[in-house]
């Protein structure tokens, strides 16, 4: 071939959707339930010739069963951060280098550096969030950025309230609540978190996911995740998410590459993809979490850019921090006190 | 002297409140979950008024669509094999004097039904895994093997305790008469047994329809069927339209068995 017609296919090629040749085929993605935005594999279908297909998991103990036991057939998976350095630990990830993609640019500093993939070797932010108070302000006018609202609740909210049924969220602002440290096996500290979780829970009325309920105002707070908080304001506009002043974790879900994957160059051009603002911006619009992905906001749908449960207030941002996973023989003991609780 | 009624269950005390309870725990979760896909409520909350547009928007939902077809495919191929299979285990263990190791083999046959479904889901996952790993074959093909699998007992049942409620002496009577083997299971047995077959049928199409916890241990990239998908919504809520999937998948269901108990009726 003349250099003539090379450059002649490069330039057709490029005409035709950026690089398709090289990329036809297959990918495929795990990820959680309800968490991928369909316009978003569209769009990545349409500008790769790529078929995608999406399968769900519910928890990251599955997804970490199903990929080491071997022969999945996934590309992607979704992992949260603090199952990440077990992933990396058990060899089950592709090293594909996000930091030297060319829309690594885009990455939000403040993500970069994380300490379950430091300098983002990796995985690729998908979103992140935090757990925290909901409270509808038109039933309790008071401080809601802190977790007395469902450990201690005040008189209006009793009886009220939501809690979501997740062990680690709960047991982290519990401890937190009494002055403890995440992981701690601090027995004094322990009995107090269980003390106080023992007596909050006949003043909650359910621990249930979802929490549509405040449109109906069975609920007038909960313990739930900020994305939902926004997506019940959005239905019941008095609905408020608070940053507990005692500290909060911080969760996120990151876009990482399997190494057996059959799909690896697939799965990279994906982890490029989701870096491109406007792409990114499309996973938030669907699941209402922020994406770490700067300059995405200005594709976000409306109200979600500027809204106050997915940016967290400066004088907050001290008090949250990454939620690790324990020692088993700590995970054992906030077990037993989960399990006394939900007795 | 006064003449006695004769025992039935339902002069018993308390047997009308027994069954009222049983009746409702039964079907007022479900009505209420169908009467969601009728809500023109987008949060499931409180009556808005009476709508079909969520069976539209889930019949346009290419998720749904896929996860219901395949769990369609899956339940007929699946119950199918079960339910010949287990025709012949059936035959075979009822039509025949007792022998050592005839209960061994109601046991074998009837694993599924005593091994809690994690241990028989974390197994197949570890050992289809391998063969995956080997033949590079991940296609729907673990997922009818293991559906078939645990679908029998429940095939099984109904059709032994059909064959040992029938009379023997039509099918001695058959023999009598020079039928070979075939020509009695052909002629005598099998239309007898008929009723049990399709019990037998019905219920691993079922077993087979709403299995979750293996399913999500074996299936591969893209095979979500419409129970694990439903599952991996719950995070953040049931949305309407997957109550009107839920529906209609309920609705097929009590359609195939009212079709199949007419066919019964006018058949006896």
């Amino acid at each position: 071939m003349t250099w003539k017609l090379k450059t002649l296919i490069a330039a057709l090629a490029l005409c035709s959707g950026a690089g398709a040749a090289q990329a036809d085929g297959e990918l495929h993605i795990y990820n959680w339930g309800n968490y991928t935005s369909p316009d978003l594999i569209k769009k990545f279908e349409k500008t790769y010739n790529v078929k995608v297909t999406l399968t769900d998991y519910d928890s990251n103990d599955t997804a970490l069963a199903k990929v080491r036991a071997g022969g999945h057939g996934f590309d992607i998976v979704v992992p949260s951060a603090n199952f990440i350095p077990i992933w990396v630990k058990e060899g089950l990830l592709l090293e594909s280098r996000p930091d030297q993609m060319e829309n690594f640019k885009n990455m939000d500093p403040r993500w970069v550096d994380v300490p379950w993939d430091p300098g983002r070797h990796y995985s690729v932010p998908w979103q992140w969030g935090t757990s925290g108070p909901v409270v509808d302000t038109a039933i309790y006018k008071g401080d809601i950025n802190t977790s007395a609202i469902w450990l201690d609740p005040p008189a209006e909210l009793v009886g009220k309230i939501d809690v979501v049924p997740e062990m680690n969220d709960v047991m982290y602002s519990a401890i937190k609540y009494v002055g403890g440290k995440w992981c701690t096996d601090d027995k004094a500290v322990l009995k107090k978190a269980r003390d106080t979780l023992k007596a909050a829970k006949p003043k909650w009325l359910a621990m249930d996911y979802g929490i549509e309920k405040f449109d109906t105002h069975d609920y007038a707070a909960a313990f739930y995740y900020n994305g939902a908080a926004f997506r019940a304001r959005e239905v019941t506009p008095t609905v408020r998410f608070g940053f507990p002043k005692e500290g909060f974790a911080l969760f996120m879900d990151s876009v990482a590459v399997l190494k057996d994957a059959k799909n690896p160059e697939n799965a990279k051009l994906f982890q490029n993809f989701i870096m491109d603002p406007e792409n990114a911006a499309l996973i938030s619009n669907f699941a209402t979490y922020a994406n770490g992905i700067k300059g995405s906001e200005k594709f976000m749908r409306a109200g979600l850019k500027d809204a106050p449960e997915l940016n967290i207030p400066a004088e907050f941002a001290a008090v949250a921090e990454w939620q690790e996973i324990c020692n088993p023989e700590v995970n054992e003991l906030y077990t037993k006190i989960w399990k006394d609780l939900l007795k | 002297m006064a003449v006695r009624a004769p025992f039935s269950v339902r002069n018993q005390p308390g047997f009308v409140a027994i069954a009222a309870i049983c009746m409702f725990a039964l079907y007022l979760p479900i009505c209420t979950y169908v009467s969601y896909a009728f809500n023109s409520s987008g949060t499931g909350n409180g009556w808005e008024g009476f709508t079909l547009k969520w069976f539209g928007i889930a019949w346009q939902n290419r998720e749904i669509q896929d996860a219901a077809w395949r769990s369609l495919q899956i339940a007929v191929v699946a119950a199918t094999a079960a339910t010949i299979m287990a025709t012949l285990a059936a035959v075979a263990t009822t039509r025949t004097a007792p022998y050592r190791g005839l209960t061994l083999k109601y046991v074998l046959i009837n694993q599924p039904l005593i091994v809690p479904e994690i241990v028989t889901a974390v197994a197949l996952l570890i050992f289809f895994a391998r063969i995956k790993v080997w033949t590079d074959y991940s296609g729907m093909g673990y997922l009818f093997i293991a559906h078939t699998a645990f679908c029998i007992p429940f095939a099984y049942l109904p059709i032994r305790a059909r064959l040992e409620g029938m009379d023997l002496t039509l099918e001695t009577a058959a023999s009598d008469l020079y039928a070979n083997g075939w020509q009695t299971f052909r002629e005598v047995t099998l239309p007898l047994l008929w009723p049990g077959i399709i019990a037998g049928y019905m219920l691993a199409f079922v077993i087979s329809l709403d299995d979750v916890v293996i399913t999500d241990f074996i299936k591969s990239g893209g095979q979500d069927t419409l129970p694990t998908f439903m599952l991996g919504q719950i995070r953040r809520s049931i949305s309407p339209e997957l109550n009107a999937a839920a529906t209609g998948f309920l609705a097929l269901s009590v359609l195939a068995v009212t079709v199949f108990y007419l066919i019964n009726r006018k058949r006896n």
